[in-house]
């Protein structure tokens, strides 16, 4: 065996891999439960893909099969159910573990210099994992995925002089048909491996800068440990935690994240009383649906996703440690997860009057949350330091700008 | 250390409400009676009644076996057709379109194409009662074409009323079996599972101990 490697390393960085990315990789000792997320994500990732392989071995993506192979996989292939309902159960858990993970970027000012590069991929892996997500969702061609896919689509005939055209470049159809459902069946399978190449870049960039840490600031070498043992059992205690309430979902209530009117078959002539997006999307529809205007709703729509990007460039507060060290932060960003919440909710409901105000003025605030940032974030740091900072982050501080010299000497 | 205890608490009630939630949605508002020999009769209320003109597209002759039915009961059932065939309605499309106006939907997932299935199969079965002016109306799905087959709505006598209630949760129960018939097999493999998991996770929570008082 040791021979074996010898052989290898001589020929492959293998030993020195293992060494550098893992038993010698250094990691903050104080980082606490929140930086699990990020191991999750990657191995929901995983387990979509494999379990994704398993279903396409048994998926009919034909307009006049799709939804009798889907019943085929839940009634005759065996755990064919289970691997269904690991599939579907686990496209949710993606985007929980998602938010959780870009939630705890925001409150620990994460995206801050030099991690600006995570967080774009990051927010590129989003896109992908969003467009990847809708995809999928009119693969078992019930009502739900296919007036679902027909909404979507047709916000691309928002797009100024050449909407129309684009909307049937997309569907490869009229309205979406045949061609739509087994493009998407396609894309949908080709965009998990992009997402695992951006994965690749993200974990690339975060071995370079190394994780950041609860602190908010590089810490001294004595504060740093191996990832091996120490985060590896972390993270698979972490995982733990994570399947049983996964598993409670895939065993005991596997529809909760599945549409009723989902258990229709397609029906182009009879559109279901109520369409909604899957409760990932909701908050994003419903900034959609505030906005009077189409093509404003698309491009507000749009923004509210693509905004998180010029976080580094929003946040001008120069104090480390994120919303623990930052009141006046700390309060935006608990307000702004509430206000995503709400218009999750608004998101869920049927158009009324009520629903129309709530959801517009938590439109309002979503976006007066990013716009107020950089006065916000700097009116905060010079109270914080005429307030007289404590003694820590002092410390902190002079610690950081220390090192900063002394790189700057090298 | 308080905070951290505080915070921890805090989570768990979080989880809780996260659990409780799809929980609470899924809950049914009629009491269902789940043993086997209710969905037996179900099945055969659905095989006199529902069958002359609903089909059960995704149910085969032979799934029948495992609800507890003898072979003989199924040939029975089945006549001419073949075990592997699905349970088709003895009314041909054209001829239902002709009474009905549409062709009767196919009830394989009924029970979980509507939101609280059987409940809703339930109340949409017992929901015909005469109106003012002697037609006979159903309250959950005003115009549906579907006639009230259980003769709900003339039946006077309480104790009748009872027993036609009760076969309506039975063909309740049966259509939640074959809109979802690896549900038990699931939840019976779910408890191992997660008794699996927990056991796994307090390995895992010791080791992680273990491993991070090397540190102090």
């Amino acid at each position: 065996m040791g021979q074996l490697i010898k052989w290898i390393d001589a020929r492959f960085p293998f030993s020195k891999f293992i060494k550098d990315e893992l038993t010698d990789y250094p990691t903050p000792r104080n980082l606490s439960y929140w930086w699990n997320f990020g191991f999750l994500a990657g191995f929901v990732l995983m387990l979509q893909i494999i379990s994704g392989i398993f279903l396409a071995m048994h998926y009919k993506a034909d307009v006049a099969l799709a939804f009798d192979s889907i019943e085929h996989i839940m009634r005759e292939v065996n755990y064919g159910w289970l691997i269904r309902y690991l599939h579907s159960t686990g496209a949710s858990a993606f985007f929980a573990v998602i938010y959780i993970h870009m939630a705890r970027t925001l409150y620990y000012g994460s995206y801050r210099a030099p991690r600006e590069l995570m967080w774009w991929t990051g927010q590129g892996l989003l896109l992908l994992l969003m467009a990847t997500a809708f995809m999928g969702y009119l693969l078992p061609w019930g009502q739900m995925s296919y007036w679902g896919a027909q909404v979507i689509t047709s916000l691309f005939g928002a797009t100024p002089f050449i909407g129309e055209q684009v909307v049937i470049w997309l569907r490869g159809d009229f309205t979406v048909g045949d061609a739509t459902l087994t493009r998407f069946f396609v894309l949908h399978y080709l965009f998990p491996f992009l997402i695992v190449g951006a994965v690749i870049i993200h974990l690339v960039a975060l071995h370079f800068v190394k994780s950041s840490n609860p602190s908010g600031i590089n810490l001294a070498d004595k504060d740093n440990i191996p990832f091996h043992p120490y985060f590896t059992i972390k993270d698979l205690y972490g995982l733990g935690i994570f399947l049983i309430i996964f598993c409670y979902f895939v065993f005991f209530q596997p529809e909760t994240f599945i549409e009723a009117a989902n258990n229709i078959p397609a029906n182009p002539m009879q559109t279901p009383e109520h369409i909604v997006p899957e409760w990932y999307f909701l908050p994003f529809y419903a900034i959609l649906r505030s906005i009077p205007d189409l093509l404003g709703g698309v491009v507000g729509m749009l923004l509210s996703v693509l905004i998180f990007a010029v976080m580094p460039y929003l946040d001008r507060s120069g104090i480390p440690g994120g919303a623990r060290n930052r009141p006046w932060y700390r309060i935006m960003f608990y307000v702004f997860i509430v206000d995503v919440l709400v218009l999750g909710y608004v998101g869920a409901q049927a158009s009324s009057d009520l629903m129309l105000i709530i959801g517009r003025v938590a439109t309002l605030i979503y976006f007066l949350a990013f716009c107020l940032l950089p006065f916000i974030s700097r009116k905060e740091e010079q109270w914080l330091r005429k307030r007289g900072l404590p003694v820590e982050i002092e410390e902190l501080l002079r610690y950081e700008s220390q090192q900063q010299e002394k790189k700057d000497d090298v | 250390m308080n905070r951290h205890k505080f915070r921890t608490i805090l989570y768990c009630c979080l989880l809780l409400i996260v659990f409780t939630v799809p929980a609470r949605s899924g809950a049914v508002e009629v009491e269902f009676d789940r043993s086997t020999d209710s969905l037996k009769r179900g099945a055969v209320t659905f095989q006199n009644l529902c069958k002359l003109c609903h089909d059960m597209k995704y149910l085969r002759y032979q799934n029948l076996l495992e609800i507890g039915f003898s072979q003989q009961q199924v040939d029975k059932f089945r006549k001419d057709r073949e075990m592997q065939e699905s349970l088709k309605s003895s009314t041909t499309p054209e001829a239902a379109k002709l009474l009905f106006g549409i062709q009767p939907p196919d009830l394989s997932l009924m029970a979980k194409a509507r939101k609280n299935g059987p409940s809703y199969i339930y109340n949409l079965l017992t929901g015909y009662h005469e109106t003012a002016g002697g037609v006979i109306r159903n309250q959950i799905l005003p115009d549906t074409s579907m006639p009230d087959v259980l003769a709900y709505s003339i039946e006077t006598d309480v104790q009748a009323r009872e027993q036609l209630e009760k076969t309506a949760r039975e063909v309740a129960m049966f259509m939640e079996w074959v809109a979802d018939p690896k549900a038990d097999q699931r939840r019976r493999m779910g408890y191992w599972v997660i008794a699996y998991l927990v056991f796994l996770t307090f390995l895992l929570y010791l080791i992680k101990r273990r491993v991070w008082r090397r540190l102090r």
